[in-house]
This record gives C-alpha cells, sequence and structure tokens, in this order.
C-alpha cells in the first residue's frame, strides 16, 4: 500500500557516546596541504577546532577568524565566492580559524552539553589565541569577530583574558546588543513556551521531514517569504524563529544560498536565557553569578569596557536585520563613555548582517574596511 | 538630473557673474569692430582657422572673422588649464567650466565690445563661431560686404588624403580615424561656412556646397536652402532647434552609415568589459554593480595622461561618490588612460586592436551633461563618442553595445507619452544641446542596430542620490532642485518627476549588461515616477510644509531669493533659471507625462531585482543630509521657527556636594521645550531647550539657558552603571548668569522597575557645576502633577503659519511618538525583572533525540 509507510524510528545517536566528537570537515577550495588543523581542546575539555592556513612563507602578521553562532570556519573559507581568507592571503596576512563551540561543525549545538557565552569567553577565544601565540611568536595578531564571535570576545576583552591584540574588527554587534522589538519579544516569549518542548531549531527541513514537531515553525517561517527554500525561510525570513533577517537576499550567490544548510546549523534553545539577559540589558552581562569559576569575567562589560586594549573597528551593514543598528550605539556610547578608545565605525551600504561576509560582492565592499584597518597596524 | 557627468560642468562656489554682463561691461564698451580688427590683424594672420587648411586665400577673404576669432581665442586661453585655445577647438571641450564661460562672456564684452547672448557662448563655444555669431547678430556682416569665400569649397572637400582616410573606403578602420579627420573637420567647418557664407552672399549655393563636401550624407538634399532670415529666425526663438545644428545632427547621423556589418555576438554573460565614465557619478556606481553581479573584468576608460592619474583619478571620483575603492576592486579593474572624444578613444592602435578582439561587452556611460551648452560643444563626447564605442563593438570580436542614454531623448514640450518603444522626440522641436546630443546619439545607434550591432539603450530620468550612502550628483539639476524646495519652502506645479535612484539605476543596467537576453532593446530606467501630490506628502512628513506655485512664478520667486541671498553652491541653479533654452528643457521635464517602463519591469521580475520604488522621503532622507553637508540643502535647526513647542516648570531642591549644608535649597526651572522639525526629534531624538533656572544655591540671579537639549531615550536607555537604572530623558543645559558666569546643568530621568511611574516621568534628577569644573549641587526637580498634562499636552503650540490640518497632525505625531518612546523606556526595567523570574524556571531538559 503506498499510505503505508514504515514508521521513522530515531536512530540513536552514536556521538553521544563518543568522548571526543569530531568535526566536519571544512569546504575550501585552497590546496589541502596549506590547511593545517590543529587538535585543540579547550581548557574545560571541550574539543574544538583550530585551524590554520599556511601562507607559504612566515614572518606575517596573523588574523583570527571568529565565526557567529551555529556558522563556523566555512563561513570565511566560501569556495564560491572570493572570501576572507582569499583576501588575507593575498594582502600579506596568515589566516587562523577558530571553531568555537558553537559551531556548525561541532555537534553541541544539537546534541552536546549546554553551555554559556560566558563559557566561550572564558575558554575558547583566550585558549586560542594563546595557542596561536605559541606558534607565531611575537608577530602581530589581530581578530575579526562576526556576530555572537565578536559578543564573546568583547566579554574577553573587557576582561583582560586576550591582552595586547593588534586589532579587532567586529562585525554586527560588539558591547550593546540591540534587537529589534518585535524580535525581541519573540525571543523572550516564544522561546520560553518553545524551550520545554524543543531543544534546537533546525534550519534544514530536509533532515526533519516533513512531518515533524518543527513543520509549525517552517510554516510559520514562510509567511511572506519570496524565497520557496524552508532553509532560506527560517533564516532570512525568520532567524530561528525570532523574526529577524539575516541577510539581504539579493546579496548572496545562488550557490551560497543553495548551501545556506551547511553554512548555519540549527540554533539551541537553552541559549536564550543568557542571549535575553544581555539583549534587555542592550550590554553583554556576565550569566554566571554565583560560580566562582567565572569570576574574571566583568559582570558588565560595557562598564569594563575601559580595559580594552586595542584599537576597534565597528563594522554593521546598513540593513542588519538582526542587531539593526548596534554597532553605531556602541560606537556612540563608546566615544562618549570612553574617548580614550580607539573605536570607529564603518557601516556598509546595502549589506544586512551574514551576506557581510558570505555576500558575493563582500570582497569588493566589506573586506577592504577590515584590509584597510589591518593594513594601519601591521 | 541625467546622467553621470563626465565634462565637470560648473565649479561651485564661484558666483555668476551674469549681472555685469547685461549692465554693459562698464569700462569704456571696448573697441569698434574696425579697430579691434586693425588691433588683432596681426593675431590673424598667425592663427589660421583651419591650420590644416591653404591658408593665403583665407586670410585675405575674411580677415575680420578670424582676426575676431583670434582676440577671442586669446582671452579665452587665460580661462583654460592649457593657458591657450585655437580658435576652432571648443572652449568647453579644451577644460573650460560653465563659470568661466560666463566670465569670458563678460571679458569679451568689456575689452573687445563684443556682446554676445550667453546662450550663443554655450551653443557654440568656438572662438571662430563665437566671431561667426557676433558679426552677424551685430549686423556686421552687412557693413563689412563678407563675400562668400571662394577658396571655401576647395578647403572643404572633406577626405584629406594625407591622413590616409578616404570617405569612399567604408572599410572597418573607416569609421577609427574618420572622427579625426573627417566628419571633425568636415562636419564641424562645413555648416558654419556655409551659414556664413549663406548670409554673406545670400546666395543659394550652401547646400551644394554642403554637398559636395559630405557625399556621405544624402540627408542634406533634403533640408530646405538656408536663408538669412531663416537663420535669424531660429535664432530669435528658442522654441526649435537652431538650423545649423540641425544640419550637425544630421551630419552626425550619417556617420553610423559607415560602420561595418557584424554578426551577432555570443549569449554568453560578459567576462571582459569595457566600462567609460566610470568617475561619474552613474559610472561608478555601475562599474561596482558589475563587479559585485559578474565575474567580469572592467577596463575602465578614464580621460587622463597616464595610468597612475588615470587611476588616481578614479579612486577619486569613487571615494567622492561614497564607493569602495580598494585592492579587491584594483584586483578586477584595469584603467585604461583615454578620451571618448578622440578617435578610437585616444589608444594606442595596438590597444585598440587588443580590446576589439578580447573585450566582449561595451558599456558607455560617459557624457558630457551640461544643460547650458550647445549641441556643438557637447556632440565630441555624446555623439561621436557614441559612435567610436559602436565602431569598437562592431570591431574584431562582435560584442554588445550598452549605451546610457537618457529619457531626455523625448523632452520636446507637449509629448505625450515616454513608452520604451514609443518614437522619440522630433529633433527638429529640441532646443536644448543636451537634449539634441542624447538623441543624436540614440538615433545614430539605431542606425547601428541595421548593421548588426546589438546596442541596448538604457535612459535613465532624473537620477536622484543614493539610497543608502546618500551619495550625489552635487551639480545635477534635481540636486539644485530638490535643495531649493527645502530651502525656500516651495514646490513648482510639474506633472511628474521621472527620478530614480542611481543604486537602482545602476543595478537594473548592470543586470541587463550581464544578462544575454535583455540585449539588444530600449529600457527606461526611471523607477516610478513622482506626482506633485508624493512630493508635497512626502515632505510634509519631514516637517518641511512646502507652498505650490506655478512654475513662471517659482522661477521668478526662487530667483529672486536666491540674488537676495545667494548660496554659492546653488549658482549653477541661477544660471540654468536664467538661460532660456535650459528653461524650455526644465518646462519639457515639468510638464512631461510619467515615462513607462514595462520592458524594465518585466526584466526586473524576471531577474528577481529590486523592483522600482518611489523614490520618496524615506529614500531621499541620506541624500538631502548629504545636500545639507554639501551646503546645497539646508536642514531645519534651532535658528528657524520652531515647528513645534510646548512649556515645562519644574520644581525641587538641590544640595551641596560638599556636604556643608543638609537641607535642601529650592531649585525651579523655567523650560520651553522646541522641535525644529520632526527629522530632528526622529534622527537625533532631541529637543532643544530654552528658558531659565532659578537656583539661589548657584547663583542668586536668575540663570538663563544659553543652549539647552534633551534627548529621549539616550543611548537606548542603556544604564550609566550595571544595574536596572534606564535612562528616559537626559538634560543638558548651558546657563548664564547676567553676570556672566556660566553653569552647566545636566539632568536625568530614569525608568526603574517599580510601581511610581507616574512620578518616574516627571523626576529629573540635577547636577549643577561652574563652566569647566565639577559638580557642586546635586537635587532632584520635579513637574508638578497638576501641570503636566496642561503645560506639554493642552499646551502644545504649532508655528502659526501651518494650517490647521498641518497642526493637528504635528501635534499627534510629536504625542504618539514620544508617548511611545517614554512606553519603552518605562517597560525595559520590567521586562528585565521579568526575565530574571523566567530564569528560575527549571532548565527542562527534554529527552529530543537527534532529530
Amino acid at each position: 500500500m503506498i499510505f503505508r509507510t514504515t514508521p521513522v524510528t530515531a536512530r540513536r545517536p552514536l556521538r553521544r557516546v563518543r568522548t571526543a566528537p569530531a568535526l566536519r570537515p571544512l569546504r575550501h577550495r585552497l590546496d589541502p596541504a596549506r590547511v593545517e588543523e590543529i587538535p585543540f581542546q579547550a581548557p574545560d575539555g571541550v574539543r574544538l577546532g583550530l585551524t590554520r592556513v599556511d601562507p607559504g612563507d612566515s614572518g606575517r602578521p596573523a588574523v583570527l577568524l571568529l565565526h557567529g553562532h551555529t556558522a563556523s570556519a566555512d563561513m570565511f573559507l566560501l569556495p564560491e565566492a572570493r572570501n576572507l581568507v582569499d583576501s588575507l592571503l593575498d594582502d600579506g596576512y596568515e589566516p587562523w580559524l577558530l571553531d568555537w563551540r558553537g559551531s556548525r561543525r561541532l555537534p553541541y549545538n544539537e546534541t552536546g552539553q549546554r553551555y554559556t557565552y560566558d563559557d566561550v569567553a572564558l575558554y575558547d577565544i583566550p585558549a586560542a589565541v594563546s595557542r596561536i601565540r605559541e606558534r607565531i611568536g611575537d608577530r602581530p595578531l589581530s581578530v575579526v569577530a562576526h556576530c555572537v564571535g565578536a559578543l564573546a570576545l568583547s566579554l574577553s576583552l573587557t576582561a583582560g583574558l586576550v591582552p595586547g591584540l593588534a586589532g579587532v574588527v567586529s562585525q554586527g554587534v560588539f558591547l550593546t546588543p540591540k534587537l529589534a522589538g518585535r524580535t525581541s519579544l519573540r525571543m523572550s516569549l516564544a522561546g520560553e513556551l518553545l524551550r520545554s518542548r524543543v531543544d534546537h531549531i533546525p534550519v534544514d527541513f530536509r533532515k526533519v521531514g516533513l512531518r515533524s514537531r518543527y513543520t509549525a515553525l517552517f510554516a510559520l517561517a514562510s509567511r511572506n517569504a519570496s524565497c520557496p527554500d524552508p532553509t532560506c525561510q527560517i533564516l532570512h525570513n525568520s532567524a530561528w524563529g525570532t523574526g529577524a533577517s539575516l541577510f539581504v537576499h539579493e546579496n548572496l550567490a545562488e550557490a551560497t544560498h543553495d548551501r545556506l544548510a551547511e553554512l548555519l546549523g540549527p540554533a539551541p534553545l537553552w541559549i536564550l536565557p543568557h542571549l535575553r539577559r544581555i539583549e534587555l540589558a542592550r550590554t553583554v552581562v556576565r550569566w554566571h553569578d554565583t560560580d566562582q569559576r567565572y569570576r574574571a569575567l566583568p559582570p558588565n562589560a560595557l562598564d569594563a569596557a575601559g580595559r580594552i586594549d586595542t584599537p576597534v573597528l565597528l563594522l554593521s551593514g546598513s540593513e542588519n536585520g538582526l542587531w539593526g543598528d548596534s554597532q553605531r550605539l556602541c560606537h556612540d556610547i563608546l566615544a562618549h563613555r570612553q574617548p580614550q578608545l580607539d573605536v570607529r565605525y564603518t557601516e556598509i551600504p546595502g549589506y544586512g548582517h551574514l551576506d557581510t561576509f558570505l555576500g558575493r560582492g563582500a570582497a569588493l565592499d566589506v573586506f577592504g574596511h577590515i584590509l584597510e584597518f589591518l593594513g594601519e597596524r601591521r | 538630473m541625467r546622467d553621470m557627468n563626465e565634462d565637470a560642468t560648473a565649479h561651485a562656489g564661484q558666483r555668476a557673474v551674469a549681472e555685469s554682463i547685461e549692465r554693459g561691461g562698464g569700462d569704456g564698451g571696448g573697441l569698434s569692430v574696425t579697430e579691434l580688427l586693425a588691433l588683432v590683424a596681426q593675431d590673424a594672420r598667425e592663427a589660421a582657422v583651419e591650420p590644416g587648411a591653404p591658408g593665403g586665400a583665407a586670410d585675405s577673404s575674411v580677415p575680420d572673422v578670424e582676426g575676431l576669432a583670434a582676440a577671442i581665442a586669446k582671452a579665452a586661453g587665460r580661462y583654460l588649464p592649457a593657458g591657450h585655445l585655437a580658435p576652432d577647438a571648443d572652449f568647453f571641450d579644451a577644460g573650460g567650466s560653465s563659470v568661466h564661460a560666463v566670465e569670458l562672456a563678460a571679458e569679451l564684452e568689456r575689452d573687445l565690445g563684443v556682446e554676445l547672448e550667453l546662450d550663443d557662448v554655450f551653443a557654440d563655444a568656438r572662438p571662430v563661431g563665437l566671431a561667426r555669431r557676433w558679426l552677424e547678430t551685430a549686423g556686421a556682416a552687412a557693413s563689412l560686404a563678407l563675400p562668400a569665400p571662394p577658396a571655401a569649397p576647395a578647403v572643404l572637400p572633406a577626405p584629406r588624403s594625407g591622413d590616409g582616410t578616404s570617405a569612399g573606403t567604408r572599410a572597418e578602420s573607416a569609421p577609427g580615424t574618420r572622427a579625426e579627420s573627417d566628419p571633425g573637420t568636415r562636419a564641424e567647418t562645413a555648416p558654419g561656412t556655409r551659414a556664413e557664407s549663406a548670409l554673406g552672399t545670400r546666395a543659394e549655393t550652401a547646400p551644394v556646397t554642403r554637398a559636395e563636401t559630405a557625399p556621405g550624407t544624402p540627408t542634406t538634399a533634403d533640408l530646405p536652402p538656408l536663408t538669412a532670415t531663416a537663420a535669424v529666425a531660429t535664432a530669435a526663438t528658442v522654441a526649435t532647434a537652431r538650423r545649423e545644428d540641425l544640419d550637425q545632427i544630421l551630419a552626425d547621423l550619417a556617420l553610423a552609415d559607415r560602420l561595418p556589418f557584424v554578426r551577432p555576438p555570443e549569449p554568453v554573460p560578459p567576462r571582459r568589459i569595457l566600462l567609460t565614465g566610470a568617475t561619474g557619478f552613474l559610472g561608478g556606481h555601475m562599474l561596482l554593480d558589475l563587479l559585485r553581479h559578474s565575474d567580469a573584468h572592467v577596463h575602465c576608460l578614464v580621460r587622463a595622461a597616464d595610468v597612475e592619474t588615470a587611476t588616481a583619478r578614479l579612486g577619486e571620483s569613487l571615494r567622492r561618490n561614497r564607493l569602495p575603492w580598494n585592492a579587491e576592486i584594483r584586483r578586477r579593474v584595469t584603467v585604461l588612460p583615454g578620451d571618448i572624444r578622440e578617435p578610437r578613444l585616444g589608444l594606442s592602435d595596438e590597444l585598440w586592436h587588443t580590446l576589439a578582439q578580447e573585450l566582449d561587452s561595451v558599456v558607455g556611460v560617459a557624457a558630457a551633461v551640461d544643460f547650458l551648452r550647445g549641441y556643438r560643444s557637447l556632440r565630441r563626447s555624446n555623439v561621436l563618442g557614441a559612435l567610436t564605442l559602436a565602431e569598437l563593438a562592431a570591431t574584431g570580436r562582435p560584442k554588445p553595445l550598452h549605451h546610457i542614454s537618457s529619457i531626455a531623448v523625448f523632452n520636446e514640450v507637449g509629448i505625450t507619452s515616454l513608452g520604451e518603444d514609443d518614437h522619440l522626440a522630433h529633433v527638429d522641436r529640441l532646443v536644448a544641446g543636451y537634449d539634441q546630443s542624447k538623441w543624436a546619439a540614440e538615433a545614430a545607434l539605431r542606425r547601428a542596430r541595421d548593421h548588426g550591432l546589438v546596442v541596448s539603450a538604457l535612459r535613465p530620468g532624473g537620477i536622484g542620490g543614493h539610497t543608502k550612502t546618500g551619495a550625489h550628483n552635487a551639480l545635477d539639476l534635481s540636486s539644485g532642485l530638490i535643495s531649493a524646495f527645502g530651502r525656500f519652502r516651495t514646490v513648482p506645479a510639474f506633472r511628474h518627476l521621472n527620478v530614480a535612484p542611481v543604486d537602482w539605476v545602476s543595478r537594473v543596467a548592470g543586470a541587463v549588461v550581464c544578462e544575454p537576453d535583455a540585449w539588444g532593446f530600449d529600457y527606461n530606467l526611471t523607477g516610478v515616477p513622482q506626482t506633485l501630490d508624493d512630493v508635497v506628502r512626502d515632505m510634509a512628513l519631514g516637517g518641511m510644509h512646502v507652498r505650490v506655485h506655478d512654475w513662471d512664478e517659482w522661477r521668478a520667486d526662487t530667483l529672486a531669493r536666491l540674488e537676495a541671498d545667494p548660496v554659492p553652491e546653488l549658482a549653477f541653479l541661477t544660471r540654468v533659471l536664467t538661460s532660456p533654452t535650459a528653461l524650455k528643457l526644465c518646462e519639457a521635464t515639468l510638464t512631461g507625462p510619467a515615462a513607462e517602463g514595462e520592458r524594465t519591469a518585466a526584466l526586473v521580475e524576471a531577474l528577481g531585482l529590486p523592483p522600482a520604488a518611489r523614490y520618496d522621503a524615506q529614500a531621499q532622507l541620506r541624500t538631502f543630509e548629504r545636500l545639507a553637508d554639501d551646503g546645497l540643502a539646508r536642514l531645519p535647526d534651532k535658528d528657524d521657527q520652531p515647528y513645534l513647542w510646548f512649556t515645562e516648570t519644574t520644581e525641587g531642591t538641590v544640595r551641596p556636594l560638599d556636604g556643608g549644608r543638609t537641607d535642601g535649597a529650592p531649585c525651579s526651572m523655567s523650560l520651553t521645550l522646541s522641535l525644529a522639525s520632526m527629522y530632528q526629534l526622529v534622527r537625533e531624538r532631541r529637543l532643544d531647550v530654552t528658558g531659565r533656572v532659578d537656583c539661589p544655591a548657584a547663583h542668586p540671579e536668575p540663570l538663563t539657558v544659553v543652549r539647552g537639549d534633551v534627548w529621549v531615550r539616550p543611548d537606548e536607555g542603556i544604564p550609566h552603571r550595571h544595574g536596572t537604572k534606564h535612562q528616559l530623558l537626559r538634560y543638558r543645559l548651558r546657563l548664564r548668569a547676567q553676570d556672566g558666569e556660566l553653569w552647566w546643568l545636566e539632568g536625568h530621568k530614569y525608568a526603574r522597575a517599580r510601581r511610581d511611574l507616574w512620578r518616574q516621568t516627571r523626576t529629573l534628577t540635577v547636577e549643577l557645576g561652574r563652566e569647566g569644573g565639577p559638580a557642586t549641587l546635586a537635587g532632584e526637580v520635579v513637574v508638578p502633577a497638576d501641570s503636566y498634562v496642561r503645560d506639554q499636552v493642552d499646551g502644545i503650540q504649532v508655528a502659526p503659519h501651518l494650517t490647521g490640518q498641518e497642526k493637528r497632525a504635528a501635534k499627534l505625531t510629536w504625542l504618539a511618538w514620544f508617548g511611545l518612546e517614554m512606553g519603552r523606556g518605562l517597560l525595559g526595567p520590567f521586562a528585565r525583572a521579568g526575565a530574571d523570574l523566567l530564569d528560575l524556571r527549571r532548565t527542562p531538559n527534554p529527552t529530543e533525540h537527534h532529530r
């Protein structure tokens, strides 16, 4: 009978029994011999990914790239477009890519142990920086960070855990995260309601099938969508159900659009309380108030912004549909409260949030600003 | 208003001196013609009108024209970068600007007694042309009895064998050299000479001469013989084109017939594109769009002596247009120093042939955009340049030519429709040289289509500033008009404005270049036409209530205001509004129908491009800000009559911070909060404050507010220090006592998660201190509950010149905006408290399997 289908039996995830989860391989078009995967664990024992792209010669300044939450180092290595790693290599830098615990290449968002952004700021970023410094010696090291990567970096910086960077480029958001009212409301309330039933929101419809507990979410995300691709809908039209928009659709190359599910993974819902606390305060705040292991982190990163010891370039697309004009706000506040800091703000006209790195014209419109900033202090 | 500006027209900042010309130059009216001729006779022999011509005969036959031309050339040379001007070279082509032209005209009148209409100078800015024009109009022709120059037919037979070109050779190389040797001299000199001889002799030999000299232009035979009366008639009225311009246009159109026949190009997206005009406004944006949306390498033709200068020029102009210029762009761009006005673009033969073989697309954006200059002065850039590009497209590998035309090809007063496939305007009813040159270019390229060339004609209307960056063309007519609308708060009545923002125009034009199926058609890139109502409503939304005037009334009013209170940045607008030909152009634009763009709309939909949207207030906002930055437009500020205001009184106490006294000293404030515009509110979230502060603890006399600001929800309400005390309002006042002592006052209203909301909205925590010193007094002042609603809701005053409806709208808008902001501000701390409660929930641990 054609109507009779075999019931889907949930496969037991093998990863749960593994002690060291494997990283999904990177997709790039570099010479595989030049891409060095460094075995790397955070100080709390969580397996992370650290990748060095060998530029062929030594003595170049290093640049660490931090991806956003649920994305991965793949976002800087798009094979179908001129990517940031290409630009950095051509401009004389040595790129390093960290897959922190929120990476799509790692399983934690979906199945693994929980974490908050405190862990990223306290363990992942400082450990990666010191690991890189072991290799590069006293060559300058800059950081280019995107979205939550930048948010966590701001916490590490204000805690003084990553001193002496040559420069920091933060894209999308930095010390003052601010969401649009509706996004904030949905995240706070709807997220709270969902939280007891599901623990993550997937983006790949093919992985969950037509009949699943997520179907309603996908259906909701498709409201008023211009693109029929469910993955695109839940990201572009809804940003994991929050109603924000992650990129300007037109800016993505078709090939990038078709592999969005590979670039961005499921979003865990258990991160929402921390994100919500940060967003409502409009400031990066620590989650753990009583856990003494986290006391190195400041309770409020904006109050501790005076500890930032490096020039900062705040980048943002003018059409950022997730964080809005957070970067402009951050620049204004820092100019006013910490006038001694070297903070500048550059707005990329016509770009959204994610397309500043994934967009097909990103090299022309965005990377120039990054290279110019890095070039001033190499 | 139209396309990019390759030949920058006027240097803003210099004052027009047209008035001085009208007043007649002053010192002595200059020499008489005979004296003048005696004076310059020597120069005349040295400077031949046409260097290649056998000189002797011309010398003796028309010494007056040549002599005068030489004198004019000498005067004109002083305004040019090169320092000299050949009598037969165009003043503007040689680098002169409109401002210089005005000054030159004044100088000619003052020193030489040559009185020329400014429009004549713009129409034909060659010294020899000016000399002829003056001799004709001043009646000197009669007294000096110019004989028909016998040498003329001998001089003019066009193809000079020395150049290796023959008019009979219709080989592929012919159009390449023709622009230099052939039409350059023949087409330009022939009609001029003919007009002169016709005037002198009243004979009908001219067309014959013409037909002989230009065998490739059969169209001239259709023309009625030119008589002096006809010439005078065309000069006297500006309703129709001048005869000599029409002749020139027809001669130029015929050049298209020399193009070779070509095969269709390969229908694949281009990999190597030649782009002209990349240093212009539209061209720069198109360069970026071509790079972004294709993988092509772009060769940019830039007018400069060498590659370094050209590259620097390109980079500078991209930056000026707020476009990126970095290593990533340089990787994909090759800069070619050249000039569209030159044969073979001023490129070496080797390079020309290499390009002809390697390029697979030619995009012509470069054009001289100047609404004052005449056809003759613009044709080399706008018509011959387009034909040279057509030649490049037809030579070697066949490639499509994408030509940026203009909606100006329809710019005829009384035209009924502007569809993409409608007939172009009647060229004899186009008056402005710019309109004529764009018409001629498009008509010539239509002929080129008959040779198999794939030509797309892209016709932007007005090109507005970028919706995101605000980049705009400061010398553009629409920039000037928008600035004048906002500055004087009046608009002329118009039917439709066919304006689209540059980002959309450039994006669609770029898409046509990259999409083979789109090649070879005509597109109107005019976006959604704006009606008068739209514009008036948009401006009212921004707090700029404008009044509509009739066009003539508006023009007179604007000119009067510009004269009374000159704005150097808008001097070019004055020039346009006083030039009869440019006025025709404006009139045709303002009375014209809405442009239709069905094919463009279909293309946009098929390719999934952003659909055309009305260029509304929101889209114009950035541009308007930039215009204000550049000094063209003016944003409302606190010195203007406020748009809306109300009073606020507060009472409370302050204590010294040094702890000397513990009981509070009284402190009260009586303030007026005002808004210059809604723009200020939405953009800066700020109100202006005036009034006084009575604080005996600081100063026995009342302190007057010198400058005061109130910010609503500053920094998005982010607390000063970690906690839930969010900022609602911030007051910053600079105070002055009668004895000149200066104080500052900083006040805050805070939102907290407490139930005394009514008090939170009224309580201001203040600190006072001497100018430059720390705070010495601190305390709290409160708006009395009974006066709050009375003053701040009922007591709102709106600018009296507005209508009742506008007043009510203004008041409601303010109350709604402020109410929402306060609501959001007050809610913030409660939301955080609520979230803290939610965080107490046990984190559920659903047994969710992998999927």
